[in-house]
């Protein structure tokens, strides 16, 4: 049997670094093929050069047993291939039949859009899938328009379909239906190859495996062969499992939330009458499926969105309702934010500048009138060398440079620089490897075992049940539920989900 | 479901017969030598073709040798032009690069200019407060009918969101009439009837420095390039500017007061124009004119564009551009070639430093 694709001894640099080394991969027709690896592995690198967005500097291409050429995405769609990226292609203010018409000229505008309508009802009815076609893909949600994209990609003629890290954004029970979906795909024929860090779903889905490190492919099996564990060690090298350890010594509150509640202002996502309080040497971990309120809390508690009701106390004594991000920070509270690069870090400026400027009404840095950068450019080494920070060459270098594991690490290394006594977590891993991952974890636990309250947010259910002393679930704006650890993953799976 | 494959025959030959093609990539870091190296390539380019405009105008090389270097170094009294049309350019330089560190797209310099001037103005013809301190007043008076003039658009973008480009732009134009609303009215020359304000009086003009006709305006000018370098690139200020250029979410998360400095640092923009256009009525024409401003607001802009928004560079920048407004004005007089030419040399500059940003990010390379 032929392959779909093959890919032999592919390289690509980037300014002089290595993304990906002589990689091969083979993926038959009527196989899910899943390409696992660590963050900066070069999975999508290795896609994006299939889907013709980078050229490669070395290496063969095979389409069904061809040797191809791939010059740009037009070419690869001639070849049948399509990807759906991790953030996906579309316009948001058009409708979904618009860009995918966008995507797939057929003639005239009118004509086009006939044909188009004619071949999305065939196909929307051959693999089940229901999206309004009709309302702009801005209102869909993200599940929908990822169909959007895969019916986008299918209208067009794709019979290898790439998709770079499809369940990240999805709940579980949206996951499965679309990996269900992939299957039946594959079951028709057409190949399909799954970019993921998600072992589970490569366990349950999956035909065969490509485990990538470093840039390089390493091994290709079946998922029947290899365990959970064996598989960890393919990807990350070494076996890194990491248990729940409970908080030992809880004790007075540092948090406290009281019928808070967000203005809305026509805003989607609103938040109504949360109480909750969180207490020094515990993890509050708040789970919830993402938009029901998680940004809207953690905006009003950094103090870069005001609350229209309710109270924020910090230490029971110092209420910071209305306070500004400068006195929440004087008065103890750090915050690790969900997206690094818009309140973490200042991209463009330097390592150093990002870690000092954490610090700088303490005068530690110089004064009003005169800024001393030696000063800080000192203080940053010591704390990026404390915190394991990689890849920094120079802390001049600007701060876009570092990978995302690295950029939270710089970030928590600011944050925890104070001893704070209140920490937000808000999806503290999102997007980092396994063993980012756990480093992060590490350091959440020691700040709780120093005595800091924590308020974990995140939409990961197991990194909530791997870490939490107590759980919160969130759902449309409100607190339904609250568990002790350790709680049933079922339970706190429905309350998340739960529409009563 | 059963689309079929599009034939490949058709679409893809072996690799080996394509010929080669560029690719564009990304570069990850640029070195500071490769950096400078680009953009001044960037700057030679922009000049070759001004250069070449004006051969093809009818000013030969020999005659552009001469007009841009040799009559402006080899007499004193060509070096003190430049000297003197310095000064004004570089607070323009100056009001556009606080402005630009917070990204707070001042184009209404002109409109500040024409303010602070009408202030000063007031302040000389009014003869308000004590002969003694009167310049001081003046130099007060302008650089707060600059802010003032600018806290209309920094109102407006604060509290509507409506975008500083249109709002000073447009307050250009406003600026404009009123001036000439005084000039043709109330405060036309007694003396010659001309449009214009009557001469300062002795006391209320910047005086020379004893060396050809440079007044106190050029170390005024150094000064405040000075100030503004230490405000910048020194004081806790110039640190939190960085923070609010590069990423305002961040800034205010992490406790700065981004509408404070935003608003300082476009006030100061408006008070530094203010003081540009002081500079020009009471350093060189020692009276309001109809037209001082002309030309000031787009240099300015290109100033701290070239200088990458460093006051420092602001100063060198300035000094070049002074050079390009003088030698101008002699081929305007010697060679028949419209003023506007030093508009046009300008644009070109710009475009060209601009372009070659892209190689700064980007690297092109032949692949086969």
């Amino acid at each position: 049997m032929t392959s779909a694709l093959e890919l032999s001894g592919i390289s690509k640099s980037f300014d002089g670094f290595r993304a990906i080394a002589a990689a091969d991969l083979d993926v038959r027709s009527g196989e899910v093929h899943a390409l696992l690896g660590e963050n900066g592995a070069g999975k999508s690198s290795l896609m994006n050069i299939v889907a013709g967005l980078y050229a490669p500097d070395e290496g063969t291409i095979r389409v069904q047993g061809r040797p191809v050429r791939i010059g740009g995405p037009l070419d690869a769609r001639r070849l049948g291939i399509g990807m759906v990226h991790q953030h996906y292609k579309l316009v948001k203010s058009f409708s979904a039949l618009e860009n995918i018409l966008l995507a797939n000229p057929e003639g005239g505008f009118a004509r086009g859009r006939a044909t188009i309508d004619t071949a999305l009802a065939r196909l929307a009815d051959s693999i089940g899938f229901t999206v309004d076609l009709t309302k702009p893909v801005g209102a869909l949600s993200i599940a929908e328009q990822q169909r959007v994209e895969i019916l986008k990609m299918l209208v067009g003629g794709a019979r290898l379909l790439i998709l770079d890290e499809p369940t990240a954004v999805l709940t579980d029970m949206e996951a499965e239906r679309l990996l269900a979906m992939l299957r039946h795909l594959a079951s028709e024929g057409a190949a399909v190859i799954l970019v993921t860090h998600k072992l589970g779903d490569v366990m349950r889905h999956a035909d065969r495996l490509t485990v990538m490190r470093n840039g390089k492919t390493i091994a290709t099996a079946t998922p029947g062969t290899l365990n959970a564990g064996e598989l960890t060690k393919l990807v990350v090298g070494t076996t890194t499992t990491e248990c729940a350890a409970p908080a030992q010594n809880v004790g007075a509150p540092v948090l406290s939330l009281t019928s808070v509640s967000s203005g809305g202002n026509g805003r989607r996502e609103t938040l109504s009458d949360v109480t909750l309080r969180i207490c020094s040497g515990e993890i509050y971990g708040l789970a919830g499926v993402g938009g029901n309120g998680q940004t809207e809390l953690a905006e009003i508690l950094m103090g870069v969105a005001t609350a229209a009701a309710g109270r924020i106390m910090l230490e029971e004594t110092v209420n910071i309702t209305h306070a500004a991000p400068k006195t929440r920070r004087a008065k103890g509270l750090a915050v690790i934010p969900a997206d690094r690069h818009s309140y973490g870090l200042a991209s463009e400026l330097s390592i150093a500048d990002n870690y000092a400027i954490g610090d700088v009404y303490s005068g530690k840095y110089g004064g009003v009138l005169r800024m001393k950068s030696s000063v800080a450019q000192s203080a940053a080494g010591v704390a990026v060398a404390a915190h394991d920070v990689q890849g920094v060459r120079s802390l001049a270098h600007k701060a876009a440079l570092l990978s995302g594991g690295n950029a939270q690490k710089l970030v928590i290394a600011r944050e925890f620089a104070g001893a704070p006594r209140v920490i937000l977590a808000h999806s503290p891993s999102r997007g980092l490897d396994v063993r980012a991952a756990a480093a992060v974890h590490a350091r959440l636990r020691s700040a709780r075992d120093g005595g800091a309250g924590i308020l974990l947010i995140s939409e990961d259910l197991d990194e909530i049940l791997l870490l939490a002393d107590r759980i919160g679930v969130m759902n449309r704006g409100r607190l339904v539920a609250e568990f002790a650890a350790p709680a049933d993953r079922q339970a706190v799976g429905e309350a998340m989900v739960s529409h009563g | 479901m059963a689309e079929p494959i599009v034939a490949l025959d058709a679409a893809m030959p072996a690799p080996s017969r394509r010929p080669g093609r560029m690719t564009v990539e990304i570069r990850q870091t640029s070195p500071a030598g490769q950096k400078i190296l680009i953009r001044g390539a960037g700057l030679l380019i922009g000049l070759a073709i001004s250069v070449a405009i004006l051969a093809w105008a009818g000013v030969g090389l020999g005659n552009l040798a001469n007009e841009f270097v040799y009559a402006i170094f080899s007499d004193s009294r060509s070096v003190a032009s430049v000297l003197i049309q310095m000064a004004p350019l570089l607070i323009a330089g100056l009001a556009a690069c606080v402005a630009f560190r917070v990204r707070f797209w001042n184009i209404g310099i002109e409109g500040q200019m024409i303010f602070g001037s009408i202030a000063a103005t007031l302040v000389a013809i009014t003869d308000f407060g004590p002969p003694a301190l009167r310049l001081v007043v003046m130099l007060m008076a302008a650089a707060l009918g600059g802010m003032g003039w600018i806290f209309v658009p920094v109102a407006l973008k604060l509290k509507l969101g409506i975008s500083e480009v249109v709002s000073t732009l447009l307050l250009n134009y406003v600026a404009l009439n009123f001036l000439l609303h005084l000039l043709y009215g109330s405060w036309q020359d007694p003396k010659s009837s001309f449009p214009h304000s009557e001469q300062y009086d002795a006391i209320e003009r910047l005086s020379p420095l004893g060396w050809e006709n440079v007044t106190l305006a050029l170390p005024l000018a150094l000064l405040l390039a000075l100030l503004l370098w230490w405000a910048l690139n020194i004081s806790r200020f110039g640190f939190f500017t960085r923070f609010v250029h590069a990423n305002p979410k961040m800034a205010k998360a992490i406790g700065i007061p981004v509408l404070g400095v935003t608003c300082a640092a476009a006030l100061l923009s408006g008070a530094l124009a203010g003081v540009a256009g002081f500079a020009i009525s009471a350093g060189i024409e020692y009276r309001m004119t109809q037209s001082f401003f002309f030309g000031y607001g787009f240099s300015g802009i290109l100033i701290a564009f070239l200088a990458r928004n460093n006051p420092i560079g602001v100063i060198i920048v300035a000094f070049f551009v002074a050079i390009l407004f003088v030698a101008g004005q002699s081929l305007q007089v010697f060679y028949q070639i419209p003023g506007a030419i030093v508009q046009l040399i300008q644009a070109i500059v710009v475009i060209s430093v601009a372009a070659a940003e892209f190689f700064i990010r980007h690297r092109l390379k032949w692949t086969r």
